[in-house]
Protein backbone atom coordinates (compact mmCIF):
# COMPACT_ATOMS: atom_id res chain seq x y z
CA UNK A 1 0.00 0.00 0.00
CA UNK A 2 1.39 3.18 -1.14
CA UNK A 3 1.12 6.14 1.45
CA UNK A 4 -0.74 9.44 0.38
CA UNK A 5 1.53 12.29 0.93
CA UNK A 6 0.52 15.20 2.48
CA UNK A 7 0.34 17.46 -0.80
CA UNK A 8 -1.90 14.78 -2.65
CA UNK A 9 -4.76 15.04 0.85
CA UNK A 10 -4.73 18.65 0.32
CA UNK A 11 -5.11 18.29 -3.16
CA UNK A 12 -7.69 15.69 -2.84
CA UNK A 13 -9.50 17.68 -0.11
CA UNK A 14 -9.78 20.46 -2.04
CA UNK A 15 -10.94 18.65 -5.19
CA UNK A 16 -13.68 16.91 -2.83
CA UNK A 17 -14.94 20.33 -2.27
CA UNK A 18 -14.64 21.95 -5.94
CA UNK A 19 -16.41 18.67 -6.82
CA UNK A 20 -19.35 18.59 -4.09
CA UNK A 21 -19.94 22.32 -4.92
CA UNK A 22 -20.38 21.94 -8.27
CA UNK A 23 -22.44 19.33 -8.03
CA UNK A 24 -24.62 21.27 -5.34
CA UNK A 25 -24.97 24.20 -7.56
CA UNK A 26 -25.95 22.41 -10.49
CA UNK A 27 -28.75 20.45 -8.59
CA UNK A 28 -30.16 23.92 -7.18
CA UNK A 29 -30.40 25.00 -10.36
CA UNK A 30 -31.68 21.82 -11.95
CA UNK A 31 -34.16 21.60 -9.10
CA UNK A 32 -36.98 23.76 -10.39
CA UNK A 33 -37.12 22.30 -14.13
CA UNK A 34 -36.98 18.34 -12.86
CA UNK A 35 -40.05 19.29 -10.87
CA UNK A 36 -42.03 20.75 -13.23
CA UNK A 37 -40.68 18.29 -16.12
CA UNK A 38 -41.95 15.42 -13.27
CA UNK A 39 -45.16 16.60 -12.63
CA UNK A 40 -45.51 17.08 -16.53
CA UNK A 41 -44.85 13.32 -17.28
CA UNK A 42 -47.06 12.33 -14.25
CA UNK A 43 -49.94 14.35 -15.59
CA UNK A 44 -49.45 13.12 -19.07
CA UNK A 45 -49.16 9.51 -18.03
CA UNK A 46 -52.01 9.77 -15.86
CA UNK A 47 -54.97 11.42 -18.09
CA UNK A 48 -54.32 9.20 -20.79
CA UNK A 49 -55.73 6.71 -19.18
CA UNK A 50 -59.08 9.07 -19.80
CA UNK A 51 -60.40 9.83 -23.03
CA UNK A 52 -59.88 13.48 -23.61
CA UNK A 53 -63.50 14.49 -24.07
CA UNK A 54 -64.53 13.10 -21.22
CA UNK A 55 -62.95 15.99 -18.34
CA UNK A 56 -62.43 19.86 -18.79
CA UNK A 57 -60.84 19.89 -15.25
CA UNK A 58 -57.64 18.89 -13.91
CA UNK A 59 -58.44 15.90 -12.26
CA UNK A 60 -54.66 15.55 -10.73
CA UNK A 61 -55.58 18.52 -8.55
CA UNK A 62 -59.33 17.03 -7.34
CA UNK A 63 -57.86 14.26 -4.95
CA UNK A 64 -60.09 12.56 -3.35
CA UNK A 65 -59.94 11.14 0.43
CA UNK A 66 -60.50 7.25 0.54
CA UNK A 67 -61.10 5.36 3.11
CA UNK A 68 -60.67 1.13 3.55
CA UNK A 69 -58.38 1.19 0.58
CA UNK A 70 -57.00 -2.38 1.33
CA UNK A 71 -59.50 -4.31 -1.20
CA UNK A 72 -59.73 -8.25 -1.36
CA UNK A 73 -56.82 -8.58 -3.81
CA UNK A 74 -55.51 -4.93 -4.03
CA UNK A 75 -55.03 -1.54 -2.61
CA UNK A 76 -55.72 1.44 -3.22
CA UNK A 77 -53.55 4.13 -3.36
CA UNK A 78 -54.95 7.37 -4.29
CA UNK A 79 -58.18 8.86 -6.58
CA UNK A 80 -59.25 11.48 -8.69
CA UNK A 81 -62.27 13.02 -9.86
CA UNK A 82 -62.94 14.13 -13.50
CA UNK A 83 -65.63 16.76 -13.74
CA UNK A 84 -67.29 17.99 -17.14
CA UNK A 85 -68.97 21.36 -16.97
CA UNK A 86 -69.19 21.08 -12.88
CA UNK A 87 -70.50 17.63 -12.84
CA UNK A 88 -68.48 14.61 -11.97
CA UNK A 89 -67.50 12.42 -15.47
CA UNK A 90 -65.40 10.02 -13.60
CA UNK A 91 -63.37 8.83 -11.25
CA UNK A 92 -59.57 7.49 -11.52
CA UNK A 93 -58.48 4.98 -8.97
CA UNK A 94 -55.00 4.35 -8.48
CA UNK A 95 -54.72 0.30 -7.76
CA UNK A 96 -51.94 -1.90 -6.50
CA UNK A 97 -51.94 -5.16 -6.51
CA UNK A 98 -49.57 -8.60 -6.54
CA UNK A 99 -48.35 -9.63 -10.24
CA UNK A 100 -46.20 -12.38 -10.64
CA UNK A 101 -42.99 -11.06 -10.78
CA UNK A 102 -43.82 -7.90 -8.38
CA UNK A 103 -46.34 -5.01 -7.94
CA UNK A 104 -48.68 -3.89 -10.21
CA UNK A 105 -50.05 -0.71 -10.10
CA UNK A 106 -52.76 -0.28 -12.24
CA UNK A 107 -54.67 3.15 -13.07
CA UNK A 108 -58.50 2.61 -13.69
CA UNK A 109 -61.14 5.57 -14.80
CA UNK A 110 -64.74 4.40 -13.87
CA UNK A 111 -67.78 6.73 -15.04
CA UNK A 112 -70.37 7.54 -12.84
CA UNK A 113 -72.41 5.07 -13.90
CA UNK A 114 -69.98 2.39 -12.52
CA UNK A 115 -68.35 1.33 -16.00
CA UNK A 116 -65.09 0.79 -16.70
CA UNK A 117 -63.81 3.52 -19.23
CA UNK A 118 -60.22 3.46 -19.03
CA UNK A 119 -57.48 1.51 -17.87
CA UNK A 120 -53.75 1.89 -18.00
CA UNK A 121 -50.84 0.02 -16.43
CA UNK A 122 -48.56 2.49 -14.25
CA UNK A 123 -45.64 0.12 -13.34
CA UNK A 124 -45.13 -3.54 -13.43
CA UNK A 125 -41.88 -5.73 -13.10
CA UNK A 126 -43.47 -8.76 -14.55
CA UNK A 127 -41.70 -11.43 -17.09
CA UNK A 128 -40.64 -10.07 -20.07
CA UNK A 129 -42.48 -11.43 -23.26
CA UNK A 130 -44.89 -13.12 -20.77
CA UNK A 131 -46.61 -11.00 -18.38
CA UNK A 132 -44.91 -7.89 -19.55
CA UNK A 133 -46.84 -8.21 -22.51
CA UNK A 134 -49.68 -6.11 -20.71
CA UNK A 135 -47.55 -3.06 -21.23
CA UNK A 136 -46.42 -3.73 -25.35
CA UNK A 137 -47.36 -1.48 -27.64
CA UNK A 138 -50.36 -2.94 -29.61
CA UNK A 139 -51.26 -5.48 -26.72
CA UNK A 140 -55.34 -5.07 -26.57
CA UNK A 141 -55.64 -7.74 -23.99
CA UNK A 142 -56.68 -4.38 -21.07
CA UNK A 143 -59.04 -3.20 -23.97
CA UNK A 144 -60.93 -6.29 -23.41
CA UNK A 145 -62.32 -4.75 -20.32
CA UNK A 146 -63.43 -1.18 -21.12
CA UNK A 147 -66.85 -0.69 -21.03
CA UNK A 148 -67.94 -3.74 -18.33
CA UNK A 149 -69.57 -2.96 -15.00
CA UNK A 150 -70.70 -5.02 -12.29
CA UNK A 151 -74.25 -4.71 -13.26
CA UNK A 152 -73.49 -5.97 -16.66
CA UNK A 153 -70.92 -8.79 -15.54
CA UNK A 154 -71.89 -10.50 -12.60
CA UNK A 155 -69.18 -10.60 -9.54
CA UNK A 156 -68.69 -14.49 -10.84
CA UNK A 157 -67.78 -14.05 -14.50
CA UNK A 158 -64.92 -11.53 -13.16
CA UNK A 159 -62.22 -14.47 -13.55
CA UNK A 160 -60.31 -16.01 -16.50
CA UNK A 161 -62.04 -18.46 -18.87
CA UNK A 162 -60.07 -21.65 -16.67
CA UNK A 163 -61.52 -19.96 -13.79
CA UNK A 164 -64.86 -20.54 -14.97
CA UNK A 165 -64.68 -16.99 -15.60
CA UNK A 166 -65.36 -15.01 -18.72
CA UNK A 167 -62.14 -13.38 -19.95
CA UNK A 168 -59.80 -14.77 -22.02
CA UNK A 169 -56.01 -14.71 -20.25
CA UNK A 170 -52.91 -12.91 -21.59
CA UNK A 171 -51.36 -16.11 -23.16
CA UNK A 172 -48.61 -17.85 -20.39
CA UNK A 173 -49.53 -15.41 -17.99
CA UNK A 174 -52.49 -16.64 -15.75
CA UNK A 175 -51.02 -15.06 -12.65
CA UNK A 176 -50.98 -11.46 -14.35
CA UNK A 177 -53.95 -11.75 -16.05
CA UNK A 178 -55.31 -12.66 -12.77
CA UNK A 179 -53.79 -10.04 -10.66
CA UNK A 180 -55.29 -7.58 -13.52
CA UNK A 181 -58.74 -8.92 -13.11
CA UNK A 182 -58.74 -9.25 -9.44
CA UNK A 183 -57.74 -5.86 -9.32
CA UNK A 184 -60.20 -4.27 -11.82
CA UNK A 185 -62.74 -6.11 -9.53
CA UNK A 186 -61.95 -4.78 -6.75
CA UNK A 187 -62.03 -1.48 -8.00
CA UNK A 188 -65.44 -1.60 -9.54
CA UNK A 189 -66.84 -2.78 -6.27
CA UNK A 190 -65.25 -0.24 -4.22
CA UNK A 191 -66.90 2.27 -6.61
CA UNK A 192 -70.30 0.86 -6.06
CA UNK A 193 -69.57 0.66 -2.15
CA UNK A 194 -68.53 4.66 -2.32
CA UNK A 195 -70.12 5.62 -5.33
CA UNK A 196 -71.42 8.66 -3.65
CA UNK A 197 -68.60 10.06 -1.44
CA UNK A 198 -66.30 9.41 -4.79
CA UNK A 199 -68.66 11.42 -7.03
CA UNK A 200 -69.93 13.67 -3.98
CA UNK A 201 -69.26 16.78 -3.45
CA UNK A 202 -69.71 18.49 -6.70
CA UNK A 203 -72.64 16.90 -8.04
CA UNK A 204 -75.78 19.29 -6.62
CA UNK A 205 -73.49 22.53 -7.30
CA UNK B 1 -7.78 -4.23 -14.33
CA UNK B 2 -7.03 -3.30 -18.03
CA UNK B 3 -8.67 -3.16 -21.31
CA UNK B 4 -10.51 -6.79 -20.69
CA UNK B 5 -12.23 -5.27 -17.54
CA UNK B 6 -13.02 -2.35 -19.60
CA UNK B 7 -15.10 -4.21 -22.68
CA UNK B 8 -16.50 -6.42 -20.06
CA UNK B 9 -18.06 -3.47 -18.28
CA UNK B 10 -19.37 -1.81 -21.66
CA UNK B 11 -20.86 -4.70 -22.55
CA UNK B 12 -23.51 -3.50 -19.80
CA UNK B 13 -24.96 -0.22 -21.63
CA UNK B 14 -24.44 -2.07 -24.74
CA UNK B 15 -26.76 -5.14 -24.32
CA UNK B 16 -29.46 -3.18 -21.80
CA UNK B 17 -29.66 0.61 -23.14
CA UNK B 18 -29.76 -0.60 -26.94
CA UNK B 19 -33.30 -1.36 -27.38
CA UNK B 20 -34.32 1.77 -29.29
CA UNK B 21 -32.19 3.73 -31.97
CA UNK B 22 -32.46 7.02 -29.88
CA UNK B 23 -31.64 4.71 -26.32
CA UNK B 24 -28.18 3.42 -28.46
CA UNK B 25 -27.46 6.82 -29.59
CA UNK B 26 -28.22 8.77 -26.23
CA UNK B 27 -26.08 6.32 -24.39
CA UNK B 28 -23.41 6.25 -26.45
CA UNK B 29 -23.38 10.09 -26.69
CA UNK B 30 -23.68 10.23 -23.10
CA UNK B 31 -20.65 7.91 -22.34
CA UNK B 32 -18.73 9.78 -25.06
CA UNK B 33 -19.04 12.87 -23.28
CA UNK B 34 -18.94 11.79 -19.58
CA UNK B 35 -15.53 9.87 -20.77
CA UNK B 36 -13.83 12.38 -22.70
CA UNK B 37 -14.70 14.79 -19.36
CA UNK B 38 -13.07 12.86 -17.53
CA UNK B 39 -9.95 12.49 -19.55
CA UNK B 40 -9.77 16.39 -19.94
CA UNK B 41 -9.98 16.60 -16.35
CA UNK B 42 -7.77 13.85 -15.25
CA UNK B 43 -4.72 15.50 -17.50
CA UNK B 44 -3.91 17.96 -15.32
CA UNK B 45 -4.90 15.75 -12.42
CA UNK B 46 -2.12 13.18 -13.25
CA UNK B 47 0.78 15.50 -13.01
CA UNK B 48 -0.34 16.37 -8.69
CA UNK B 49 -1.06 12.99 -7.67
CA UNK B 50 -0.11 9.71 -8.11
CA UNK B 51 -1.35 6.09 -6.50
CA UNK B 52 -4.47 5.80 -4.69
CA UNK B 53 -4.57 9.82 -5.24
CA UNK B 54 -5.33 9.14 -8.81
CA UNK B 55 -7.78 6.91 -8.42
CA UNK B 56 -9.33 8.74 -5.61
CA UNK B 57 -9.34 11.63 -7.56
CA UNK B 58 -10.95 9.75 -10.93
CA UNK B 59 -13.50 8.58 -8.94
CA UNK B 60 -14.86 12.08 -7.71
CA UNK B 61 -14.52 13.29 -10.89
CA UNK B 62 -16.33 10.82 -12.59
CA UNK B 63 -19.03 10.90 -9.91
CA UNK B 64 -19.55 15.01 -10.06
CA UNK B 65 -19.69 14.34 -13.99
CA UNK B 66 -22.12 11.90 -13.86
CA UNK B 67 -24.51 13.31 -11.66
CA UNK B 68 -24.56 16.68 -13.77
CA UNK B 69 -25.47 14.97 -16.62
CA UNK B 70 -28.19 12.81 -14.55
CA UNK B 71 -29.81 15.94 -13.44
CA UNK B 72 -29.74 17.77 -17.00
CA UNK B 73 -31.04 14.65 -18.55
CA UNK B 74 -33.71 14.49 -16.03
CA UNK B 75 -34.42 18.32 -16.37
CA UNK B 76 -35.20 18.39 -20.18
CA UNK B 77 -35.53 14.64 -21.33
CA UNK B 78 -36.92 13.25 -18.21
CA UNK B 79 -38.73 10.07 -20.31
CA UNK B 80 -35.38 9.20 -22.17
CA UNK B 81 -33.93 9.31 -18.77
CA UNK B 82 -36.29 6.81 -17.24
CA UNK B 83 -35.87 4.53 -20.42
CA UNK B 84 -32.31 4.48 -19.63
CA UNK B 85 -32.38 3.54 -15.84
CA UNK B 86 -29.32 2.76 -14.12
CA UNK B 87 -27.22 2.51 -16.97
CA UNK B 88 -26.79 6.63 -16.82
CA UNK B 89 -25.08 5.72 -13.48
CA UNK B 90 -23.51 3.34 -14.20
CA UNK B 91 -21.06 5.55 -17.21
CA UNK B 92 -19.28 6.72 -13.92
CA UNK B 93 -17.83 3.09 -13.41
CA UNK B 94 -17.11 3.10 -16.88
CA UNK B 95 -15.19 6.53 -16.67
CA UNK B 96 -13.13 5.23 -13.91
CA UNK B 97 -12.08 2.21 -15.56
CA UNK B 98 -11.71 4.38 -19.14
CA UNK B 99 -8.91 6.28 -16.88
CA UNK B 100 -7.16 3.04 -15.59
CA UNK B 101 -6.84 1.14 -19.40
CA UNK B 102 -6.09 4.07 -21.05
CA UNK B 103 -5.15 7.15 -18.35
CA UNK B 104 -1.26 6.36 -19.02
CA UNK B 105 -1.03 6.47 -22.77
CA UNK B 106 -0.15 10.06 -24.21
CA UNK B 107 -1.95 11.90 -26.36
CA UNK B 108 -5.63 11.14 -27.87
CA UNK B 109 -5.82 8.58 -30.50
CA UNK B 110 -5.73 5.77 -29.12
CA UNK B 111 -8.06 6.67 -26.24
CA UNK B 112 -10.35 7.71 -29.09
CA UNK B 113 -10.62 5.47 -31.64
CA UNK B 114 -11.84 3.22 -28.86
CA UNK B 115 -14.10 5.42 -27.74
CA UNK B 116 -15.65 6.02 -31.38
CA UNK B 117 -15.46 1.96 -31.74
CA UNK B 118 -17.45 2.09 -28.64
CA UNK B 119 -20.24 4.65 -30.34
CA UNK B 120 -20.51 3.07 -33.49
CA UNK B 121 -21.42 -0.21 -31.92
CA UNK B 122 -23.63 0.91 -29.52
CA UNK B 123 -25.47 2.69 -32.65
CA UNK B 124 -25.30 -0.30 -34.81
CA UNK B 125 -26.54 -2.39 -32.16
CA UNK B 126 -29.31 0.09 -31.44
CA UNK B 127 -30.33 0.27 -35.09
CA UNK B 128 -30.16 -3.50 -35.58
CA UNK B 129 -32.35 -4.15 -32.63
CA UNK B 130 -34.51 -1.49 -33.76
CA UNK B 131 -34.78 -3.07 -37.29
CA UNK B 132 -35.49 -6.49 -35.95
CA UNK B 133 -37.75 -5.28 -32.71
CA UNK B 134 -41.08 -5.36 -34.73
CA UNK B 135 -40.33 -8.64 -35.83
CA UNK B 136 -38.12 -10.61 -33.64
CA UNK B 137 -39.36 -10.76 -29.79
CA UNK B 138 -35.81 -11.87 -28.96
CA UNK B 139 -33.91 -8.67 -30.58
CA UNK B 140 -36.42 -6.78 -27.70
CA UNK B 141 -34.40 -9.11 -25.03
CA UNK B 142 -30.92 -8.81 -23.68
CA UNK B 143 -29.84 -12.06 -24.68
CA UNK B 144 -30.78 -11.23 -28.32
CA UNK B 145 -28.64 -8.60 -27.83
CA UNK B 146 -26.07 -10.84 -27.06
CA UNK B 147 -26.33 -12.69 -30.27
CA UNK B 148 -26.46 -9.32 -32.34
CA UNK B 149 -23.19 -8.23 -30.74
CA UNK B 150 -21.43 -10.87 -31.55
CA UNK B 151 -22.95 -11.10 -35.40
CA UNK B 152 -21.75 -7.59 -35.56
CA UNK B 153 -18.06 -8.19 -34.49
CA UNK B 154 -18.10 -11.21 -36.36
CA UNK B 155 -19.19 -9.05 -40.14
CA UNK B 156 -16.76 -6.47 -38.59
CA UNK B 157 -13.89 -9.22 -38.54
CA UNK B 158 -14.85 -10.95 -41.69
CA UNK B 159 -14.95 -7.78 -43.99
CA UNK B 160 -12.92 -4.97 -42.67
CA UNK B 161 -10.00 -6.69 -40.66
CA UNK B 162 -7.36 -8.45 -41.87
CA UNK B 163 -6.44 -11.77 -41.27
CA UNK B 164 -4.02 -12.13 -38.79
CA UNK B 165 -0.62 -13.46 -39.56
CA UNK B 166 -0.45 -16.89 -38.33
CA UNK B 167 1.51 -17.18 -35.04
CA UNK B 168 1.94 -21.04 -35.62
CA UNK B 169 5.15 -21.99 -35.16
CA UNK B 170 6.54 -24.21 -38.03
CA UNK B 171 3.80 -23.30 -40.50
CA UNK B 172 6.15 -22.50 -44.17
Amino acid sequence: MNRISLRSCMVLGALALLALAFSMTWHHYAAAPIRAAQEQLKAQTWLSVLPAERYDNNPLQHPIRLNDTQLAHSTLRAGYRALLGGQPSAVVLHSRTQGYGGALELLIAIDPSGRLIGLKVLQQQETPGLGAQLVEPGNTWLQHFIGHALTTTPDAAWALKRDNGQFDQLAGASVTSRAVIQALHDALRYFDEHAEDLLGGTVHE
Amino acid sequence: MNRHWLAGLSLAPLLGATQTLLQATSIAVLSLLAILLHRLGMTPLRRLLTGIGADVASMLLAATIVTCLELTLRAHTLVLYQSLGLYTALIALQCVMFDHAQGHTKGWRAPLSLLLGFTALCISLGVARELMGSGMRLAHLTPGALFLLGLLLALYNRIWRQRAPSRRQGTP
